[in-house]
């Protein structure tokens, strides 16, 4: 057990385990920035994981798959229709709440709901499969060797081979963060979510700002999506996010919307899973160690709420 | 625009209706079940409400709380079923298959569905499976107590109800395939001969679905099984939690491959999925389960040897002319093992290329004195909770 967790195969697990509710924490921050709960992430995400798996076989059969230039780009086609087609789920999910006033929970337990058979049925018409796309040929996200660094024995080793995908969630938590609080869109999205009222009282359009989040948060989402089919696995099957947006939407508002303390959120939440996977290789009863991630999300929320309790109260005794 | 709201959402609710395989219960309309079969797949099986005329066959509703499709469990029923109907003429015998789709939206349909076919009382025998249909099986005997019912793969407490005589209960010996699995993944992972095994210790895995007394089943006899023909085995054991996250099975399954584990057993649905990811991205070895899952995947066969079948068609096959004999005895529980047929490893060349003849030679040895009763495998059904992890930790890696 203890071998287990000084291993580099169980950084690798933490990051495996991280990667898709990081970037679905991203798509939860930015939205509830603008003031909206994305609850449709778990729909987008299972949606872009079979948008994934079909893009990026159709970009195999354009760039064929012979050379890892033509991987490479059969990958970057199918990586950037999901992303594409992603912003497209958050602009008709954006169009359902602002345009129609749809409430936001319902629309987005239709999309789900939407996602959860209509994998199926494009499945279904595409590959004659119901319950896994082992017959498409997709091509997952490739692994990121650094040629000198590799060679660095642990830290080397974890630096190296990683997938893409997974560097590009942790840079995904710089650009939001940079996005949210270093340019003028950023400070009109949180202005929006902040106060709708008070953003609109000075000229900034509610409406197209939140749009503009939730396009973004589909985008973000359907990232974390190709991860799943195309990175983690290497191809979809049924219900394959299994409550990774919900978890993803938990631990976006423990770290306060804020990509940054989603990121610290997200990799708790990976450990805990990865450290569950080890445990069951103990004696420890299995019941037991299925607690783990629930518990340690009640704990975070435990000192969460303290912290913030504790700075209230010091900002009231200081006025 | 309110106009087009209402409609957007109509078309979302039709979109997801029906790519949950129509919950459309009306078996007297023939217009509802073609627009039903329009929209989703189609279906397997053609059914027959064209041979009426031609006397009365015997007729069998077969009620999928799933799809099929799942080249599995419920695709093997309709195998058996079309086997028959194919043998016997659409004349003696005929079926109707009602996918009632298996997402949790279509669960509240289950009931009224099978409650439609028994107030029809145009199908000799009903059948319906697994734990989920319990509840509606429950209330449809007692309502219709002159309406026979086959009910598949969970036990039916005949002595709770009131020993109903109208259920037949078919129960597959799970545990006695188990047992070939675990014996032939113990004798797989100390042999020279397998390329990608490391012969040195004597680690197995095994991913399971949920914790309960199915998977146990599996669990239980899987062990016997390795045990019996190499007394210090020891199983790596896993459950994902569920049968869907197959990321989340791939994870667990790769810390068991990579404590040394070199052949496992998934037995737990599409999260199993991601075992035989990775197996196959360890160059280990992951047996299937529920249907020729090397022929499934053929990218990842090479880390299949084989898989654990149950046959509920040849189960089906044999009750159903049983009944037509009037010898199936209704009001109680039959279990279908190795000895009828009800069970089996895929056995094909496939089998042959991955397993050397030595290991081949010894799981046919096994089939036989399980078969001829010399070996007797252990079932959770029989066990209580702490039965079966004293059974776990005696294997448990130290």
């Amino acid at each position: 057990m203890l071998n287990g967790i000084f291993s580099v195969e169980f950084v690798n697990s933490i990051l495996r385990a991280t990667t898709p509710i990081l970037f679905a924490t991203m798509a939860s921050a930015v939205a509830a920035k603008a003031g909206i709960c994305n609850m449709a992430l778990e729909g987008m995400m299972l949606l872009s994981a079979l948008f994934g798996v079909l893009f990026s076989a159709m970009g195999g059969g354009i760039f064929g798959t012979a050379s890892g230039l033509s991987q490479f780009a059969s990958f970057g086609f199918g990586f950037l229709l999901t992303v594409l087609v992603g912003g497209l789920i958050g602009l008709i999910f954006a169009f359902c709440i602002l345009h129609m006033k749809a409430d936001e929970i319902l629309a987005a337990i239709a999309l789900n709901l939407i996602a959860s058979g209509g994998t199926v049925m494009i499945l279904m018409a595409v590959a004659g499969e119901k319950g896994a796309s082992s017959t498409i040929a997709s091509v997952a996200a490739p692994k990121v060797v650094i040629p000198l660094i590799g060679s660095i024995p642990v830290l080397g080793e974890i630096l190296s081979g990683q997938n893409l995908l997974t560097w590009l969630s942790i840079l995904a938590v710089i650009v939001m963060h940079v996005f949210l609080y270093k340019t003028p869109m950023g400070l009109k999205i949180r202005a929006v979510g902040e106060n709708k009222n008070a953003a609109e009282s000075v000229g900034i359009s509610a409406r197209k700002i939140q749009y503009i989040a939730l396009v973004i948060s589909g985008m973000l989402a359907s990232m974390g999506g190709f991860y799943l089919s195309g990175g983690y696995m290497n191809m979809f099957t049924r219900e394959m996010a299994a409550g990774r947006g919900y978890i993803a939407l938990a631990a976006s508002s423990m770290g306060a919307d804020t990509p940054v303390g989603g990121f610290l959120v997200s990799i708790l939440f990976g450990i805990a899973q990865a450290v569950a996977n080890l445990m069951q290789l103990t004696t420890i009863p299995m019941q037991l160690i299925q607690l783990i991630p629930y518990l340690t999300t009640l704990i975070g929320l435990g000192i969460y709420s303290y912290a913030r309790m504790k700075r209230r109260k010091k900002l009231l005794s200081s006025e | 625009m309110k106009k087009l709201a209402a409609l957007l959402l109509a078309g979302a609710m039709a979109f997801s209706l029906a790519a949950c395989g129509g919950g459309d219960s009306k078996s007297g309309s023939d217009e509802g079940n073609k627009a039903a079969s329009g929209t989703e797949d189609g279906g397997g099986a053609e059914d027959g409400a064209k041979d009426q005329e031609s006397g009365k066959p015997y007729k069998a509703a077969f009620l999928v709380n799933g799809n099929l499709g799942d080249k599995s469990f419920y695709d093997s029923a309709n195998e058996g079923l079309t086997r028959l109907k194919e043998d016997l003429g659409a004349d003696v015998f005929d079926f109707k298959v009602e996918e009632m789709g298996g997402d949790p939206a279509d669960e509240a349909n289950w009931e009224p569905t099978l409650l439609d076919y028994c107030d029809t009382g145009e199908y000799d025998v009903i059948i319906i499976g697994t734990w989920q249909m319990y509840d509606a099986l429950n209330t449809a005997y007692e309502m219709y107590p002159d309406q026979k019912f086959i009910f598949f793969d969970e036990p039916f407490d005949f002595e709770a109800a009131g020993n109903p005589d109208n259920i037949f209960n078919m129960m597959f010996k799970q545990n006695e395939v188990s047992y070939l699995v675990g014996a032939g993944a113990a004798l797989m992972t100390t042999s020279e001969e397998i390329e990608g095994i490391d012969p040195s210790n004597s680690i197995i895995g095994f991913l399971g679905g949920m914790d309960g007394v199915l998977i146990n089943d599996f669990l239980v006899g899987y062990i016997q099984g390795a045990k019996d023909v190499n007394p210090d085995i020891q199983v790596a054991v896993a459950y994902v939690g569920d049968y869907i996250d197959s990321a989340k099975g791939k994870d667990l399954s790769l810390a068991q491959f990579q404590n040394g584990a070199d052949v496992s057993f998934n037995v737990a649905g599409n999260a199993g999925l991601g075992l035989i990811e990775a197996a196959s991205e360890s160059k280990k070895y992951a047996f299937g389960v529920d249907s020729d899952q090397a022929a499934l995947l053929p990218d990842y066969a090479a880390s299949i040897p084989s898989s654990a079948l149950k046959n509920i068609g040849n189960a089906l096959y044999l009750a159903i002319q049983e009944d037509m004999e009037g010898t199936l005895k209704y009001g109680t529980m039959q279990s279908y093992g190795f000895a009828e047929g009800g069970v089996g490893l895929v056995l094909d060349s496939h089998y042959e290329e991955v397993l050397p003849e030595s290991i081949r030679t010894k799981l046919a040895e096994l089939q036989k004195s399980i078969e001829n009763g010399d070996i007797v495998v252990k079932s959770a059904y029989e066990m209580t909770t702490e039965e079966v992890a004293e059974v776990v930790n005696s294997v448990k890696i130290q």
